[in-house]
């Protein structure tokens, strides 16, 4: 067994003097308990504007997508808008779990949980919105590659909307499959305290037959660090291919090579700030103050100032560009048509740049980014900034395109387009809110695992260690 | 399948396991598992369990992927049904990257998730033996498989003297099977609990 | 007692045999100089465009490496790292480099535009800047007068905040520190950091790569190109640092350094080659996918040109070669295949960066033999010569700051 140590200066993970029992107990205590009034508030707001959206998409599989203000230049508007929105958000889950799990960031283990099922949902969102955009959903399945008798009449290859298709259903699979294989272990738990017979039997079929054998845990260690780390290249790939819709056509405002990296960026930082409010919500409902600590929220608050300045830098880099290329096509987007607060979605750019570039600077200071007022406050305009960025991208880029004859503005999206993006937020928190009835929010065993070098009472018992001079802590180490 | 007789010692404290371990160990029982609440490290070597090679399998799943893709993609779009996509030439590898790329991870994480769940006889309505029901919450429970010459009594005095907080003994089915968790059935009944 | 216990050797003592190895290469590097400057120096104007395009390429890489140390130290400390620790003062030693090479890249460059070599930097010509439209354009950018400027504070204000990050790093000699002043000594340290990080965003992560590198082939732009840029030279700076770790490993020091960092800064090779590939492949495939005369201009030379086979290994080395060997677990965890690595990454960004300056300078010659080779042996003797100085001016290891211990007990 390895010297269980780690450095005072760290915040402790878990608060509050705790045995291994306690945290069983405070964690799955939700699950087994009825659940608060506010739950049911939120969980039938959740599924009225789900009902809304169903209707929404009934008319616009009904009577087609002129339900909707596209027109014949704004041919993408609030659909794909959306559909990049949800997807970015997907992104966060799958990046904590992963890249924080290689690069052993500790506090993962209070967020991961959540945010991973927070992927999945998000991501089930964004999938609708392809889906229904193509018209005649009933042939949606036209988009695998199967042999068939039209031919074979194969789909294309070389189109970045075929990769969108396998990346995002790789994506979701993969995030599935990382997500319950952690589950798995915390479900065992839930089923091995269980009292009634209904939930006996559900979290026995759940939990797949856990018993915690040694060799099963060495077992799921060894896949869950494989699987993030197909899952770390995989995050990066999917964001990637969504920018590939854009970036491999020869539209101005499109086509820059800097878009993959600066989509990704982009993506972390809306799923950071999704989580961000999402958790802020959940500690407060379910008492986790001791597991979703001040450290945790301030932690992500780094990325997101970071990933915030990540795309501030991508933004700058491509109007400089705009300028630099003396593309008459490329300054006339970016210059214009973005830039220029006066043209008729100049709103839209400098919204996004407010939201997504200045605000978030606020968090260099400490005291904000431990302030959960304006965290809660940042995390949502955040969001609505990432909104604004791929409302930005698509419709400034397209609005005037290189016919002025059919030039147009898209200014107002029907109640059916609304309606149909109300519904993802209902078909999301329905999701949400079953989730965190129904499955520990946090994720059990990785918070015993770390309960005795990142808990504050066992933290407290380290003092003598941390006087002790290197070479004797060196050397008790070694032996 | 077969029922066989264990010792259970129950341990609530993890630095006092992994002695109790090597002691139980260098005394010549055979540690048939440890049961514990989230993975503790180090412990699958000192039971001297070797290295899982999953890593290995989901490196094959993946290469398959790989395979699959560019196989796939280059038959049909050079050999199947050739078209002219954009002037792009019709082996156009660098558009084929990302599905390449996408169904390599879908492989080898289907695949290992499969695999994983296959060698530790994981699945919805599998059914096994468990030795004490708290070891998914604070227990770290060491199952010791009873041979002919076992002498039980002082098995489980030893456990008691490396730190056990509880023993017992149990008869038990060894494998898996289908059934639920809310009702008992043969299999887990036939229990002789001796309080330690 | 802690005196007592001090048998570990922490303090560095330059070899003569790696003095005598650091003069050899300097010498040789400056024969070629001279050799060079007699032959190349001499010859037609291509020729010696080729001459200072080779130096130039050599020392802009030498110092966006070297910088890349610092980065690499910035970034852990702002990540809160704790595992780099027991190797952190190697960093802290390479990134002395910066001004040392930072001077002799200001030297090459304002050399360069000062007596107008247009062979190189195509906007410096007056004459063909008033025809061209584009470049007209691009003036505002591209002139000797920000060139100056920016240069200079760039190079200026990374070496200062690198100097501060190693002054911090060496009030950890002193004495222990408690749980307040360790705090307050962290607290410094992600100050400095942050800025480091944020002057090198403001730098590297756009406007230098643009202005040094980019403004070769003028007419050409990406937007990909600075992030591009850094990917290259942080895999290579944390190569770098490896060689180092193992070349002190071998020496008997750093004691507490073992295989458990080894194989982070393997996995750092390993993830940031990826990452540059990533880069690589979004660059090229994005432009080859929309196939603009303005952009595939720039891959034309190197892909189908002269240029075709360098154009290949780089790939090969920088892709291939790590994503197969530094897979395994056991390989990030063997100094003998990690040095290996580490050497040919280091040689195959060094390759990467000659085909993104000298296709622009020379677009029918690969000019690459003696010269490039010789000019590499003297950047490599200046580097050990300095890095050696550095490594032996102060302890290996900063004994009383607060997440040594963390490092020491190190596992991945």
């Amino acid at each position: 067994m390895h010297l269980k140590y780690e450095s005072q200066l760290r915040e402790p993970l878990v608060y509050g003097r705790k045995t291994y029992h306690d945290v069983t107990e405070e964690i799955i205590r939700p699950i087994e308990a009825k659940p608060g009034k506010l739950w049911y508030v939120g969980f039938y707001t959740a599924v009225a504007l789900l009902l809304f959206g169903v209707y929404s998409v009934y008319r616009d599989v009904t009577y087609g997508i002129g339900q909707w203000n596209l027109n014949k230049t704004v041919g993408w508007g609030w659909d794909i808008t959306n559909f990049v929105w949800w997807v970015g958000i997907g992104h966060a889950g799958t990046l904590i779990s992963a890249i924080l799990l290689l690069f052993r960031q500790g506090w993962r283990t209070g967020v991961n949980r959540a945010a991973e099922a927070m992927t999945i949902f998000a991501v089930m969102c964004a999938g609708q919105f392809p889906i229904f955009h193509m018209g005649r959903v009933w042939l949606a399945f036209f988009i695998m590659p199967y042999p068939n008798t039209r031919g074979p009449v194969w789909v294309n290859f070389n189109s970045p909307l075929l990769w969108d298709v396998f990346a995002i259903s790789t994506y979701f699979t993969v995030s599935v499959l990382f997500w319950y294989s952690g589950l798995i272990p915390d479900m065992a738990t839930v089923r091995d305290r269980a009292k009634t017979k209904l939930r006996k039997y559900l979290y026995g079929v759940a939990a797949f037959g856990w018993t915690g054998s040694t060799k099963h845990w060495q077992r799921i260690e060894s896949l869950s660090l494989v699987l993030a780390g197909l899952a770390t290249p995989l995050v990066l790939s999917v964001h990637t291919i969504v920018s590939m819709d854009f970036a491999t056509s020869v539209i101005p405002g499109w086509h820059t090579t800097i878009f993959p990296p600066y989509f990704v960026a982009g993506a972390v930082f809306s799923g950071f700030a999704m989580t961000q409010s999402l958790l802020l919500v959940v500690r407060k409902v379910y008492h986790l103050e001791d597991y979703i600590t001040i450290g945790h929220i301030e932690a992500m608050n780094k990325i997101i100032v970071l990933t915030g300045s990540i795309v501030g830098v991508a933004y700058l880099t491509e109007l400089f560009m705009g300028w630099y290329s003396q593309s008459k096509y490329e300054g006339y987007t970016f210059w214009y048509s973005r830039a220029n607060l006066f043209s008729p979605y100049g709103w839209s750019y400098w919204g996004m740049m407010t939201c997504n570039v200045m605000v978030p600077q606020i968090f260099w200071l400490r005291k904000a980014r431990r302030n959960l007022f304006i965290t809660f406050f940042i995390s949502v305009l955040v969001n609505v900034g990432m909104w604004f960025e791929r409302f930005v991208i698509i419709v400034t880029s397209i609005y005037r395109d290189y016919l002025p004859s059919s030039w147009s503005v898209y200014y107002s999206p029907t109640i059916w387009e609304i309606g149909f993006y109300l519904g993802t937020f209902g078909l999301f928190f329905t999701c949400f809110f079953l989730f965190s009835k129904y499955a520990p929010v946090i994720a059990v065993h990785e918070i015993k695992y770390v309960l005795k070098t990142s808990g504050e009472s066992y933290k407290n018992t380290m003092g003598a260690i941390e006087r002790e001079p290197v070479e004797e802590f060196a050397h008790e180490y070694a032996h | 399948m077969a029922k066989k007789k264990f010792v259970v010692g129950c341990f609530d404290n993890e630095e006092v396991l992994f002695p109790a371990v090597k002691k139980v160990r260098t005394a010549g029982y055979k540690i048939r598992d440890v049961y514990t609440p989230f993975p503790v490290h180090g412990l699958d070597h000192a039971l001297g369990l070797r290295e899982t090679s999953l890593h290995t399998a989901g490196f094959i799943y993946g290469i398959t992927g790989t395979a699959t893709a560019l196989g796939g993609i280059s038959w049909i779009l050079t050999y199947d049904w050739p078209l002219n996509i954009g002037g792009k030439p019709h082996f156009a590898l660098p558009a084929w990257i990302p599905i390449t790329f996408e169904l390599t991870v879908l492989f080898a994480a289907v695949g290992m998730v499969y695999t994983f769940c296959y060698l530790c006889q994981l699945a919805p309505f599998v059914k096994k033996h468990h030795f004490h029901p708290r070891a998914t919450d604070d227990l770290f429970v060491m199952v010791i498989e009873c041979t002919d010459k076992t002498n039980i009594d002082d098995l489980k005095g030893f456990l008691t003297n490396n730190g056990a907080v509880e023993t017992d003994v149990q008869v038990a089915e060894e494998g898996w099977w289908w059934g639920r968790y809310d009702k008992d059935d043969e299999k887990t009944l036939e229990k002789e609990i001796v309080a330690a | 007692m802690a005196e007592q216990t001090l048998d570990f050797k922490e303090q560095f003592e330059v070899p003569s045999k790696m003095k005598t190895w650091s003069y050899a290469l300097i010498g040789i590097g400056l024969l070629a100089f001279i050799i060079g400057l007699f032959t190349k120096g001499t010859g037609t104007n291509e020729e010696k465009a080729i001459f200072m395009g080779t130096i130039m390429y050599n020392t802009i890489f030498w110092t966006m490496v070297c910088n890349a140390a610092m980065f690499f130290i910035c970034a852990t400390t702002l990540a809160m790292g704790g595992w780099q620790m027991t190797f952190r003062r190697v960093a802290e030693a390479i990134s002395t480099l910066v001004p040392v090479f930072g001077i002799i890249t200001l030297v090459v460059l304002f050399y360069i535009v000062f007596t107008g070599n247009h062979e190189i930097y195509h906007w410096l010509d007056a004459k063909q800047v008033a025809a061209d439209e584009i470049l007209k354009g691009k003036s505002g950018f591209l002139n000797v007068k920000f060139f100056v400027i920016w240069s200079i504070l760039t190079v200026g204000l990374w070496s200062l905040l690198g100097w501060r990050m190693r002054k911090i790093s060496s009030e950890a000699d002193l004495e222990p520190m408690d749980f307040n002043t360790g705090n307050a000594y962290v607290w410094k340290n992600t100050v400095t950091a942050g800025l480091f990080i944020v002057w090198f965003a403001l730098t590297v992560g756009s406007t230098l790569p643009w202005l040094w590198l980019m403004s070769i082939d003028a007419h050409w732009y990406s937007t990909m190109y600075s992030w591009y840029v850094f990917a290259s030279t942080f895999v290579s700076g944390v190569a770098l640092i490896t060689l180092w770790v193992i070349y002190l490993k071998n020496k008997g020091y750093l004691e507490y350094t073992n295989q458990e960092h080894l194989h982070d800064l393997g996995k750092f090779i390993f993830a940031f080659s990826i990452f540059w590939t990533y880069l690589w492949f979004s660059q090229y495939m994005l432009i080859w996918y929309s196939n603009q005369p303005e952009e595939t201009v720039y891959f034309k030379g190197r892909v189908q040109g002269p240029y075709k086979g360098i154009f290949f290994l780089n790939i090969i080395i920088n892709f291939i070669c790590p994503l197969l060997i530094l897979m395994k677990r056991s390989a990030k965890r063997n100094y003998t295949l990690m040095t290996f690595m580490a050497v040919l990454i280091l040689f195959g960004h060094w390759i990467d960066f000659y085909q993104m300056v000298m296709p622009g300078i020379s677009k029918d010659h690969v000019s690459l033999g003696w010269f490039d080779f010789g000019i590499l042996a003297l950047f490599i003797g200046l580097m050990i010569h300095f890095v050696g100085k550095a490594l032996a001016s102060k302890p290996l290891i900063a004994k009383y700051n607060p997440f040594l211990k963390e490092s020491i007990v190190h596992h991945t």
